[in-house]
């Protein structure tokens, strides 16, 4: 038993499902990567068009005195 | 669950860290000691606080502590919608809030322990996460337990109701913990085999869950993920899911446009809806069969809190677009056949109420029924006394709509009958008004000008 995390799980993660993040995390790291590259290339060359979706970024900005705040 | 607390909310029971529960009307969350740490952590370290200004999380405020329990009190939703009442692009919100949840989560040194679908709900014009306990402590390298959950709960519908439709969307209320990844990867066409991220984070993983289902004893060893790999999950996930798009025509998508109304009609009625609705001052309304919600919004400005449902996905998307495009925080659309209002599911059938409960609990003071009554009554068969009963469980002034016999509409589904045209002789006006004199008294009747259509102004008995 963990000590750290004391909630215990209530429910099945799924071994398998465990054990494939590690196979979509690399599949994911290759596409993000060669995403990126090609981006670059875009960039690089003017072919960047503004992006307008109406969707947040998955990163949450913070404010400077939410930083702080943190400890 | 603490036996001492008589009304435990009927959906709190998986979670061990605490419990909702509800205190004479108010919607309480009890902090059981086995979850103390985990909730000093996320309120000292001001994680609660940034992802409540940012809107994501249910605002709380703590109103009990003692050495043995701590209760916060959320902020009251007016009326929850569940999963299988979202449109697409709900959906796709509530995923995406989600993954965003997760992901500052990590960076804060926690994990969201589970990716439920229905620790989402609607408020205010926007998805907001409402399990306030569903955090725990980050463990250095471990991968995210709640991943499989989240494909079940949100991608792998996703993908399905993009592939074969939005009524896909619909399994989710047979299926309330998902959708298990077996049947979304068998029911995917082996075209999405090729596409790398629906590769490995559904037939992989489904192929992975199937291999590893008999290791009983718990056997093997469970592999580790990097912080930074889990982010990679996190953000192929979030732009995968934000390009998915769902084609279909739609049903009622552009209705208005077919319909028997003139310009002259559509402002006379709106008006007139108008004039009969804000004298009654209600402070809450629902709209059903009310397509995009373009006659809920005449009266918008002056009710607090506004539901508009329809059958149609379209509508519905319609309507939320328009909910996001002018920041309305008090309109909710959610999708719902009223011949087939949601049943109570889980649990007792009581873990997701029942439409017709949480219609009761948010008890509108004016119910609009508009071009929705010939659906009932000629495509569904529905007795006038039926419906009429069915709009006395919740309703309590109603505005509806009686289009008569030379109404295009009705024709049409008239002539439709064919052989058994006459066995809905009884579908006229004086049939309508005594079905719903059962349960109705009748305060103001008037015809819409330029049309076969009869609004009236009803308060039940």
């Amino acid at each position: 038993m963990n000590m750290f995390s004391v909630v215990s799980l209530y429910f099945d993660p799924g071994l398998g499902a465990m054990i494939v993040q590690a196979v979509v995390a690399a599949a994911a790291g290759v596409l993000l990567f060669s995403k990126n590259a090609w981006y670059k290339v875009k960039l690089f060359f003017g072919m960047i068009k503004d992006e307008n979706d109406n969707y947040d970024s998955i990163d949450i900005e913070e404010k400077e005195d939410d930083e702080s705040s943190a400890s | 669950m603490n036996p001492a607390h008589p009304n435990p909310h009927q959906a709190s029971f998986r979670d061990p860290s605490g419990y909702v529960y509800d205190d004479g009307g108010t919607i309480r969350r009890r902090i059981q000691p086995i979850y103390f740490k985990q909730y000093q952590s996320l309120t000292d370290s001001g994680f609660y606080k940034t992802l409540i200004s940012k809107g994501l999380l249910i605002p709380h405020t703590e109103t009990n502590r003692t050495e043995t329990e701590i209760t916060i009190t959320p902020e009251f939703i007016p009326f929850i919608t569940y999963p299988y009442e979202w449109s697409f692009e709900q959906l796709k919100h509530a995923a995406l809030l989600t993954l965003q949840i997760q992901k500052y989560a990590l960076s804060k040194g926690f994990i969201l322990k589970d990716a439920s679908a229905y620790n989402v709900t609607f408020h205010k014009g926007k998805a907001v996460f409402i399990d306030t306990l569903s955090f725990d402590f980050y463990e250095e390298d471990t991968p995210w337990r709640a991943y499989k959950q989240f494909i079940t709960h949100f991608f792998g519908p996703l993908v399905l109701a993009k592939n074969h439709g939005t009524e896909m969307l619909k399994m989710l209320q047979t299926h309330i913990d998902g959708i298990s990844v077996s049947l979304i990867s068998s029911l995917l066409p082996a075209k999405t085999k090729l596409n790398s991220t629906l590769y490995t984070n559904i037939h992989l993983l489904a192929k992975m869950e199937n291999k590893h289902s008999e290791d009983y004893k718990a056997e093997t060893k469970v592999a580790k993920l990097s912080k930074k790999a889990q982010n990679n999950i996190l953000s192929l996930l979030f732009n995968a899911i934000k390009k998915l798009e769902v084609k279909g025509a739609s049903e009622w998508g552009d209705y208005y446009s077919k319909t028997n109304y003139d310009n002259a009609s559509f402002t006379a009625k709106k008006e007139l809806i108008r004039e009969w609705t804000l004298p009654l001052k209600p402070k809450s309304l629902i709209d059903i069969g009310g397509n995009d919600g373009t006659f809920a919004r005449t009266v918008l400005d002056e009710v607090d809190d506004v539901l508009v449902t329809d059958i149609d996905y379209n509508a519905v998307e319609h309507n939320y677009h328009q909910v996001q495009k002018n920041n309305e925080v008090n309109m909710l659309p959610f999708v719902r056949d009223v011949l087939q209002p949601a049943p109570g599911i889980g649990l007792n059938n009581e873990e997701r109420f029942s439409l017709l409960k949480r219609l009761k609990m948010f008890a509108p003071d004016v119910t609009f029924a508009l071009a929705l009554i010939h659906h009932v009554t000629l495509s569904g068969n529905v007795p006038f006394a039926k419906s009429a009963e069915f709009f006395a469980t919740f309703s309590n002034y109603l505005v509806i709509e009686f289009p008569k016999r030379e109404d295009s509409w009705v024709t049409s589904l008239l002539v439709r009958k064919r052989e058994f045209i006459n066995h809905f002789d009884f579908y006229n006006e004086t049939q309508f008004e005594e079905g719903y004199a059962l349960y109705f008294e009748t305060l103001q009747k008037q015809q819409i000008e330029g049309t076969h259509r009869v609004l009236y102004l009803l308060k039940k008995k």
